[in-house]
């Protein structure tokens, strides 16, 4: 016995002294300056309470009030706490990439800066995700925000969104979330990926739940939402529709609309040659017809390139992708014990 | 606060403030192309200069394929001093090229950077690299008063104010072709073919502090003023900028949205004959208007599919984007 407690004393040890923690909280915040305190004493107590190693990461976008010295003092107070300082203002996808990529929990756990998510559903979270779940999403049932402004796009967006990307959530904008690590590491932000978290895991091969959370109104500061990117966001919605559909066999993406081209460029040809044989029309009156069949071969025979070079460079990428599909299908099978909450 | 368990500071002093800042090195890189006479004096001046600020220095001369004796003459100065650093390109390959050659020998942490074509005072170099040592990443010199000729005057002016629109920065000469930079902006910001002109611009975008200082222009030899072709080049180099700054993550949002209108504009117009001809208003088929409809929608569609491909190239390399630039990470 008393071997064993050295053990697992030692282990302890080494595990404060790599710094593995097993939870991490990635938290991205752009000027926040007001929350961020009342946020680390309520995420404090209850992070304590699990009895879990942990860590926090402070991810700031670029933010011109007080928020930088705020998470400065934060990190230098407390051991746990880590902040990352961006230069400049580069999005809440690049946000949550910096702080994934400087994660090292066995959980991971994204959650906003303003307030409006609440600590408190952290050990929640985590029993879920230890039934055997990879990712679960929260859903913010009760929702303290705006009806008009705020709820229905979001409810709006939430459909398009579910129904592009093929994975069913109540509320896929919520942004407290927990992950598992390993996963989660494997996949890549940019742009605006993060709206798509769970569909790029899925893709993965990850098992998705989602529970309900408790939402609170705003205390300080203001919103950042803005209804004019709804154009950004629907080119957004083409590509991972595209990405996530068409990814692995490009050239039946692209064949589909050179068949199409073809065809009727046949069909235009069959229709011209009956009029010149049969009804004896001088060719000179088919002008129109012709350029449009030859406009229509050209963009055919376009299409069909555009999908070998689509396919070319999958294949020629195709190592990275396939690598980790691999290594995520096995640790998705395997890998549940690790959670017992 | 007074309930939270207050826990001991482990390890987290940053030790940057704390470095020696004598300790830090000058990297002045000269990029030269048959500039044999002026070089004995340019060399006094660099090291009279630099000397000054009492710290270590280095000066690395480029040689960008000359050919007159600038190289000879390089060769003689370098046995007269040992602080020179000696580089010489097999062609003429380009001042972005001499820049990367002169960072990969330059061991300085401030590094100064200018080419001789623009003929400016070597003495007003040192207030470059006082801003720099006063903080800023990157101090841009401004050539002030300028001695060249009227045109290369007026086309810099018009460059620098299309700059200035598109990339929404207020700086009044940027490519001047004299610059001072911290070592580790270079390390974030690429440069490679023309774009060493567009490093204020992109470091700006990076969040770094840019900032400028007035060079005096020389009266002397103009003879290596840029032509005609480097300026279109230059603005495509703008473009390519421009659009790798703003697009290079997100193809899609730009070909997506020229795509759209060009397709939704053809769309309109064949709808528009298909009603045209169904309702008998009169024939279609002399009608050009069904190419131009046609035409757009094709392109249009072909910009998305672009567009897409785009997509494809970035997704797969997913794992190598970084689209940040992290100041600091405090633990």
């Amino acid at each position: 016995m008393e071997f064993l407690k050295k053990i697992s004393a030692r282990s302890r040890e080494r595990d404060s002294k790599d710094e593995q923690p097993y939870l991490s909280i990635v938290i991205p915040v752009y000027n926040e300056a007001d929350n961020i305190e009342l946020l680390w004493q309520s995420l404090y107590k209850v992070l304590n309470q699990l009895g879990k190693t942990f860590e926090v990461i402070f991810v700031d976008d670029g933010s011109t009030d007080g928020t930088r010295e705020t998470l400065a003092n934060l990190a230098h107070d407390y051991p746990a706490v880590k902040a990352i300082l961006f230069r400049a203002n580069f999005g809440q996808s690049a946000a949550m990439a910096a702080g994934f990529k400087k994660s090292a929990g066995q959980v991971v756990i994204a959650m906003d800066g303003d307030l409006q998510n609440d600590p408190a559903d952290i050990p929640k979270l985590l029993a879920r995700l230890g039934e055997g779940y990879d990712v679960v999403s929260g859903w913010r049932k009760n929702r303290q925000d705006n009806y008009l402004i705020r709820k229905v796009p979001s409810k709006i967006a939430n459909r398009i969104i579910c129904s592009v990307t093929d994975v069913t959530l109540h509320d896929t904008g919520c942004s407290l979330k927990a992950f598992r690590g390993d996963l989660l590491r494997r996949i890549s932000l940019y742009g605006e990926l993060h709206r798509f978290i769970p569909a790029l895991l899925r893709r993965e091969g990850a098992r998705i739940a989602e529970l309900p959370v408790s939402h609170h109104a705003r205390k300080f500061g203001t919103s950042k939402y803005n209804l004019s990117r709804t154009f950004r966001v629907i080119m957004d919605l083409i590509t991972i529709r595209f990405l996530l559909r068409h990814l692995s066999a490009p050239l039946n993406f692209f064949a589909t609309f050179s068949f199409f081209c073809l065809f009727t460029v046949l069909l235009l040809s069959g229709f011209g040659l009956f009029a010149i044989w049969h009804d004896r029309t001088p060719f000179s009156e088919l002008n129109i017809l012709v350029i449009l069949i030859l406009l229509l071969c050209v963009t055919g025979i376009q299409f069909l390139f555009y999908g070998l070079v689509a396919k070319l460079i999958v294949q020629s990428g195709s190592r990275r992708l396939s690598d980790f599909q691999l290594f995520t299908k096995q640790t998705v099978v395997t890998g549940y014990d690790n959670f017992a909450a | 606060m007074e309930t939270l368990e207050r826990i001991k500071i482990a390890s987290v002093v940053p030790d940057n403030e704390v470095k020696d800042m004598t300790t830090q090195k000058v990297s002045v890189i000269v990029a030269l192309k048959n500039q044999a006479e002026q070089l004995p004096e340019l060399n006094i001046d660099l090291q009279t200069t630099f000397r000054q600020f009492g710290r270590d220095f280095e000066i690395i001369y480029v040689d960008d394929g000359s050919t007159d004796r600038t190289w000879r003459e390089l060769l003689e100065l370098a046995r007269g001093w040992n602080n020179i650093k000696l580089v010489k390109l097999r062609t003429t390959f380009g001042e972005s090229s001499v820049l990367d050659a002169g960072r990969n020998l330059a061991c300085g942490e401030y590094i100064i950077y200018f080419t001789c074509r623009v003929n400016i005072n070597p003495k007003d170099l040192g207030k470059l690299l006082e801003k720099i040592m006063g903080g800023a990443d990157v101090v841009v010199g401004v050539r002030h008063p300028r001695r060249d000729s009227r045109l290369n005057q007026l086309v810099s002016k018009v460059f620098n104010a299309m700059t200035n629109h598109f990339a929404k920065l207020g700086l009044s000469d940027i490519n001047s072709g004299v610059i001072g930079v911290r070592r580790s902006v270079l390390e974030h910001v690429p440069f490679y073919g023309a774009l060493n002109a567009f490093i204020p611009v992109m470091a700006r975008r990076q969040g770094y502090r840019v900032e400028e200082e007035q060079v005096e222009q020389l009266q002397g030899r103009f003879n290596q003023s840029l032509y005609p072709k480097d300026y279109i080049r230059r603005f495509l180099d703008l473009i390519s900028v421009l659009f790798l700054s703003n697009y290079s993550k997100k193809p899609l949002h730009f070909l997506g949205f020229a795509g759209a209108l060009f397709a939704i504009l053809g769309a309109a117009i064949n709808i528009y004959l298909f009603f045209y001809r169904i309702l008998g208003i009169g024939g279609i088929a002399g009608k050009p208007m069904l190419l131009l409809g046609t035409l757009l929608l094709i392109i249009g569609i072909q910009m998305i599919s672009i567009g897409l491909l785009g997509e494809i190239i970035i997704f797969t390399h997913a794992k190598d984007i970084q689209e940040y630039n992290i100041e600091e990470i405090i633990e």
